[in-house]
């Protein structure tokens, strides 16, 4: 068996039994006697007790430094004259604030439209074109009339003149984005005209807009070429009238549409 | 050890924004608990109202720095002990620079009895208590504070090395090393009993 050291002993004092040698030492009658020897040696110590101090002891100590210590200067206000919490805690409720006025907003204005919807009478299929639906229809079109006016300007462009080239460059860039999105519904809901007279229109938009080292009078000239080669123009001018009459046709297919 | 409510806490406060005033009550709420434990470690009644009056001074002036979450009282005791220590271990340097094997009046040394070694005279004249006390003195400053905070004020090994500034395994093992050269100190006092 492993005798216990002085220093577990002690712990074993101090601890008041805490330490957890209780057990060895009720089995062990050598460190036991050691525990004994130790507890008696430190319960026997006594040392001065502290002289009595009179109740007004504290009184005399705070009157003897008191004259030493200077007072501490009163902080300012911050701009609030609030603390750093409260700031925040004023913040949050006005976040929240604004978050449940958006909700309750929401959800008014989705309750007004449903009691609108139920207020007026069913409209015939051909005409209930749903709000998503129509977006595409007028997105399309206004896409058609953009490049159309594009095609126009191009047509009667002066190629020498960069005053005329630099703002259609820009409205190319403008216009391709679209264009590539409308191509790609175009391709979904299988409209192969509109196919392809947008891939048509985004080889010349692409030309105009991305030219490398800028579109000079020779570009500008061949892209007037190609456009009246292809008809680019008419086709455009064909498929802006066809909208109206597409237009139940087209929004029905474009459900699944990402525009 | 001490237990402090809310009160300490706006008192604080009040100190803290230019009511000096405030403090007073502070020092008259611990001064009694700050005196027991600075009599204990210096063993001596003026170096103790030194103690207590040194540890409020020290106090108010890191009172900005003094964390709400925690007891003042706590706060100043850890503080009081810190200046006790500080003044035995003056003392005992003091001490040392004045004793020698031999005098020397020009180093200012003088040569004292050693008291230790003469138990049978202090028991005969009872007093049994001063030998302890002059065992007590013979430690370390941190071995002697490490004690007294361990067997008089009942404080744990990591109350005792907050309070020294050290971690509580030191604390400890100044504890043992105390207890072990009190015990031999006091070996003749074993015999005589």
């Amino acid at each position: 068996m492993k005798h216990l050291g002085e220093e577990e002993l002690i712990e074993q004092y101090f601890s008041k039994g805490a330490a957890g040698f209780g057990q060895h030492l009720d089995a062990c009658a050598q460190c036991a006697e050691a525990y004994a020897a130790l507890r008696s040696d430190l319960d026997e110590m006594e040392f001065a007790a502290p002289p009595a101090r009179d109740p007004a002891y504290g009184e005399r100590v705070w009157q003897s430094i008191a004259h030493l210590l200077p007072a501490y200067e009163t902080p300012k206000r911050s701009w609030l004259g609030i603390g750093l919490w409260k700031g925040l805690s004023y913040a949050s409720a006005c976040a929240l604030l604004v978050v449940g006025a958006f909700f309750a907003g929401s959800l008014w204005e989705h309750n007004r439209s449903r009691t609108t919807a139920g207020s007026n009478p069913p409209q015939a299929p051909e005409h209930a074109a749903p709000p998503q639906q129509r977006i595409v229809v007028v997105v399309l079109s206004d896409h058609l009339d953009r490049s159309e006016r594009l095609l126009v300007e191009l047509k009667h462009a002066d190629a020498g003149s960069e005053e005329m080239v630099s703002p259609l460059r820009d409205e190319a860039r403008s216009l391709l984005a679209a264009n590539r999105i409308c191509q790609q519904n175009a391709a979904k809901i299988d409209d192969p005209e509109l196919a392809a007279a947008l891939g048509r229109l985004d080889h010349l938009l692409d030309e105009l807009a991305n030219q490398p080292g800028g579109v000079n009078s020779a570009t500008i000239t061949r892209l007037q070429e190609e456009m009246n080669a292809d008809g680019l123009l008419f086709q455009v001018r064909v498929l802006r009238s066809r909208i109206p009459d597409q237009q139940a046709a087209t929004t029905a297919q474009s459900k699944e549409g990402t525009i | 050890m001490l237990s402090m409510g809310k009160n300490d806490h706006e008192t604080i406060k009040a100190v803290l924004e230019g009511d000096k005033e405030a403090y007073g009550a502070l020092v008259v709420r611990h001064s009694q608990s700050l005196f027991r434990v600075a009599f204990r470690i210096t063993g001596n009644e003026f170096d103790a109202e030194d103690v207590v009056q040194e540890a409020f001074l020290r106090g108010y002036q890191k009172l900005e720095s003094f964390q709400s979450r925690s007891k003042f009282g706590t706060w100043i005791y850890r503080i009081a002990v810190r200046c006790a220590l500080d003044r035995i271990a003056g003392r005992q340097a003091d001490d040392s620079s004045r004793v020698a094997e031999e005098a020397d009046p020009e180093r200012e040394q003088v040569q004292v009895a050693d008291e230790a070694a003469g138990p049978d005279r202090l028991l005969l004249s009872g007093e049994i208590g001063a030998l302890q006390d002059l065992a007590l003195r013979s430690l370390t400053a941190t071995e002697r504070a490490a004690f007294v905070l361990r067997h008089m004020e009942d404080c744990t090994s990591e109350e005792i090395g907050a309070a020294l500034g050290i971690p509580p395994n030191a604390a400890k093992q100044a504890v043992f090393r105390a207890v072990r050269k009190l015990r031999g100190r006091l070996a003749p006092l074993r015999v005589m009993r």
